[in-house]
């Protein structure tokens, strides 16, 4: 019992390690486009990569501390929102990025 | 909404004071937005068992609000494991050789065992602990960087063989030993005493007359004898240097022997009398005796170091048999080395 729990934390554990880096990729591509969080979470789950609050919001803070995303207060539908979009930085490092990712990708795919 | 309200206060007081306004309109906003989609979905108002499984969802406010912080530690990752391989070392420093003086006082001398409170070893330990952590933090904290990017693999130590007797070594136990030989003998060489006691021996130490007891010329001959075969034993390691289970044995038999004589001694009343120009005879007892306790008083003290030195040889000895220690991975070119410096090839 206790070693199928401690099975199942390690898996959680190094699923977690596996998209942390996935997810900065995800929310770079999404944001090509401007969105707020909210919608921003939702057009993610609907491609199948479900992403908590407590996880989006400080990594899209981190993004724009680091001058990848640039951010602005708006009203909309009668309630102030705060919208993100990707910075001229932010779009060269999707570009690194996602090469890079292909790359992985491509020799993940040899490797399993 | 009043629990929504609740939880965005909770998670409020342990943000950021600075981000704390926009963290909060902006999870707020999300968590409203998740309320409505699901009321227009069910076409009705959320009851507070629905609103807090969205709550409960988004997780502990704790936890949410500590992900907005920047991860924080008190010595970080790099320090770490230098700081607790310093604070192994002087714990085991401060604790180990405290806890056997004082089981040596329990079984020796009970009456005095109360020289070591064992208050005070703990608060020995909670100053080391403090200080040692303290003085990492601020490391730390003052951004000490470790230059472990400018290593180079040539500089590293060599490889560590505990079988092996440095030649440095042995030269300086036996220079140690024939210094300590001749002046043992010099000293203390037990000359007939003028007293008409027979048995009794009389040393002149630079104006001190010093009269012992007949046990003097045993532990004097014993002494001399060990520290003979002990200069013997370090001129072969120095021709010889790698330990042999016997030459281990032996190790651990003379060092057995010299704890012995010593511990003996110290218990044995040894001391008769002083004289010294301008001691009265009345002071020169008192000094007697005084010099005979404290030197029962340093049983002890004397047992923890032997206990040590014994437990060191007996240790060697086992490594050697293979009982403790670890299988040597460089054992056979050890071996092979040696061999072929003892048969000189």
């Amino acid at each position: 019992m206790s070693q199928s729990n401690g099975n199942h934390d390690l898996f959680e554990n190094l699923r977690l390690e596996l998209r942390r880096g996935c997810l900065s990729l995800a929310v770079l591509s999404q944001l090509r486009t401007e969105r707020y969080g909210y919608t921003l979470r939702k057009a993610l789950a609907e491609q199948g990569l479900d992403i908590d609050e407590g996880t989006l919001y400080p990594l899209l803070r981190r993004l724009e501390s680091q001058g990848l995303l640039t951010s602005v207060w708006r009203e909309e539908e009668k309630r102030n929102k705060r919208f993100y979009r990707l910075s001229p930085e932010g779009k060269l490092m999707l570009k690194q990025l996602g090469a890079e990712w292909q790359r992985i990708n491509a020799s993940l795919k040899e490797i399993l | 909404m009043e629990l929504l309200d609740r939880y965005l206060q909770a998670v409020e007081f342990w943000l950021p004071k600075r981000q704390r306004q926009d963290i909060i309109a902006e999870l707020s906003e999300d968590l409203r937005s998740q309320i409505e989609d699901k009321e227009s979905e069910l076409g009705r108002k959320l009851t507070d068992a629905e609103v807090e499984e969205i709550l409960n969802r988004c997780g502990s406010p704790m936890t949410v609000a500590l992900r907005y912080r920047p991860q924080q530690f008190l010595i970080g990752p790099a320090l770490f494991p230098i700081y607790r391989f310093v604070l192994g070392v002087l714990l085991i420093g401060c604790i180990v050789p405290r806890i056997l003086i004082w089981l040596a006082f329990l079984l020796i001398d009970p009456v005095h065992r109360g020289y070591l409170h064992m208050e005070n070893l703990w608060a020995t330990v909670v100053f080391f602990v403090f200080f040692t952590t303290l003085a990492f933090a601020i490391f730390e904290r003052s951004g000490v960087k470790l230059e472990l990017n400018t290593w180079n693999p040539r500089k590293l130590p060599p490889l560590r063989d505990p079988n092996r007797i440095s030649r440095f070594g042995a030269l300086t136990e036996i220079a140690m030993a024939v210094i300590f030989n001749i002046w043992f003998a010099g000293a203390f060489w037990p000359q007939s005493t003028d007293l008409g006691k027979i048995g009794l021996h009389r040393l002149g130490l630079g104006g001190v007359e010093v009269t012992l007891a007949p046990v003097w010329r045993f532990f004097f001959w014993s002494l001399l004898l060990v520290a003979a075969a002990n200069v013997a034993l370090a001129a072969m390691n120095l021709f010889r240097p790698y330990w042999t289970v016997r030459r281990a044995t032996l190790r651990l038999l003379f060092d057995a022997a010299g704890a012995g004589l010593i511990c003996w001694l110290l218990k044995a009343q040894a001391l008769v009398g002083i004289a010294a120009p301008g001691l009265s005879a009345a002071k020169a007892l008192v000094l007697t005796n005084f010099i005979n306790l404290w030197m029962a008083k340093m049983l002890p003290w004397a047992i923890v170091v032997m206990v040590v030195i014994l437990c060191v040889d007996g240790y060697r000895i086992l490594r050697l048999r293979g009982i403790c220690g670890g299988g040597n991975s460089l054992e056979p070119v050890v071996k092979q080395v040696s061999n072929l410096m003892v048969s000189g090839r």
